[in-house]
């Protein structure tokens, strides 16, 4: 059931064709604008910036808008109402997981626009910059992004199911995404950050959420930063799946 | 005039209505908006100066879009909006009222959330830019041509809608502008820096304005006004034009 959740929400997402260019849109236009901000940065430092060349922040950049454009940020926010309006009560009835089918749902709609950010980044990285400076690392990010966007999915169910008990998270979404933006080296790498705040950064998942996909593309050959993802990515669900089940004992849906 | 103050006022008390809702977002915009400024100060730390561009002169761009961009999303809402309203068939409440269509819609709606970008961008560029009465000109002058420059545009794309009944070029045109206007317009060079002048007018939206702020020209404030006036109209314009296409369901709507 959780694999059928998951290709039928790639089938819908695909079948949208005026969804698809808008995305293909704002991919291009933020990975543009990021690209062009750190390539400037470089090129304002001699050619390199924090260990990247003008060529590998470009493939960060176009990594990191690829891990983030294709899923939904407001996730928190979708999983919130449901739980406050009662809506996911109906989800309780099914022979099945409700938090299994929720992230099946959400990974498989971010698939597919994952992989038109992925085509995009092949054309317009070598455009603007030239091609990766390793091929083993971009193939390694392929990986990384799927498990990227996996993360995220889980830890936004994670934090979303706090509205068992308040009903409103909704503010939240705002929050998790700056953490992700900064801590997580959406918009910047990490490296940028104050060594302090960098080793704390190191050591959190949302690292795990555009970080790795983005540090493997610019060319750096880390394979274990993938098995740290899958490290993360268990961590998260567990995480996930208490919050959850201790909140699906506690949900009160009043009338309906 | 006074029905769309009168419709102004009841937009406000209707955002005010739930006061916990409202400083909740009003914090978590504040703090969105607190992140870009940890973003640059990190950024230019690392960078240094930046095609002529450093900490302060960003954050007196931030100042203004911020201001700007919650005048226009906060107050004007609906003109975020039009693309949907359009597409739905759900004008017809505001086409039997005597007051102007495009008038009552952009006020019929507060958002209570963009309201703290306007604080925070007043009390950011009181901080960080050097308020002298001049620059405090510059800067009202800056806003003003934003809102009007950001609003034109936003109608403009909302009003393919009535043509092309899908909201498709409204969406792309906010990502857009709201994407390319939060960074300053020299990072971009050749075709793209042209496009932020003309058809994604951005530059004008925040980059122009604060430069202005720092270094008044007169080709600057000119170049702003013609812009004001080229979306200001082309917006009116195209609402105007789309409105003769409109058709719905007859639905009765809340606007």
């Amino acid at each position: 059931m959780v694999l059928t959740a998951l290709t039928t929400a790639a089938r819908r997402n695909t079948a949208d064709r005026s969804s698809v260019l808008v995305n293909i849109v704002f991919y291009l236009i933020v990975a543009t604008v990021l690209s062009a901000l750190w390539r400037a940065a470089a090129e304002a430092n001699g050619g390199e910036i924090v260990g990247y060349s003008m060529v590998a922040v470009t493939w960060y950049a176009l990594a990191a808008e690829a891990a983030t454009v294709s899923l939904n940020m407001r996730m928190i926010e979708v999983v919130c109402d449901d739980i406050a309006s009662g809506a996911v009560a109906v989800e309780l009835l099914r022979p099945a997981s409700v938090l299994g089918l929720r992230i099946s749902w959400a990974v498989g709609a971010a698939l597919p626009r994952l992989g038109v950010c992925c085509l995009t980044a092949a054309v317009l990285g070598p455009i603007i910059a030239g091609p990766p400076t390793s091929a083993v690392g971009a193939a390694l990010a392929l990986p990384a992004l799927a498990l990227a966007i996996t993360c995220n999915l889980v830890a936004q169910h994670a934090v979303a199911s706090v509205a068992f008990w308040t009903r409103d998270v909704r503010a939240i979404w705002f929050v998790y995404q700056k953490i992700v933006f900064v801590l997580g080296g959406m918009i910047l790498p990490l490296q940028v950050l104050p060594d302090a705040l960098e080793r704390v950064a190191m050591v959190l998942p949302f690292m795990a959420m555009a970080y790795v996909p983005s540090r493997l593309a610019s060319g750096s050959v880390e394979p274990w930063l993938l098995g740290l993802q899958v490290v993360w990515l268990v961590a998260l669900l567990g995480v996930a799946r208490v919050a959850f089940g201790a909140g699906e004992r506690r949900l009160q849906v009043v009338g309906g | 005039m006074r029905p769309v103050a009168a419709t102004l006022r009841s937009a406000f008390a209707e955002a005010w209505s739930n006061r916990a809702a409202f400083w909740s977002q009003i914090g978590a915009i504040v703090l969105n908006d607190v992140v870009w400024i940890i973003f640059w100060s990190l950024f230019f730390h690392r960078v240094g100066d930046m095609r002529g561009w450093d900490t302060e002169s960003v954050l007196v761009l931030l100042s203004v879009l911020a201001t700007s961009a919650g005048f226009t999303f906060g107050v004007l809402a609906n003109g975020r909006r039009i693309g949907t309203l359009a597409a739905d068939g759900d004008l017809d409440a505001a086409l039997t009222l005597p007051v102007s269509p495009l008038g009552y819609l952009l006020v019929r709606r507060v958002e209570a959330v963009h309201l703290g970008d306007i604080g925070f961008g007043i009390v950011l560029f009181a901080v960080v830019g050097d308020p002298t009465p001049a620059r405090v000109a510059m800067f009202v002058f800056g806003v003003a041509v934003a809102v009007i420059v950001l609003t034109g545009f936003l109608v403009l794309t909302g009003s393919m809608a009535f043509f092309t009944g899908r909201t498709t070029i409204a969406e792309m045109g906010f990502n857009a502008m709201m994407i390319l206007s939060s960074y300053p317009v020299d990072i971009f060079v050749g075709a793209s820096k042209v496009l932020l002048y003309s058809i994604v007018p951005a530059a004008f939206v925040a980059a122009v304005p604060a430069r202005l702020i720092d270094d008044p020209s007169a080709a600057d404030v000119g170049g702003l006004v013609l812009a004001a006036v080229v979306f200001g109209v082309a917006g009116w314009t195209a609402f105007a034009l789309g409105l003769r296409r409109y058709t719905s369901g007859a639905a009765w709507t809340r606007a």
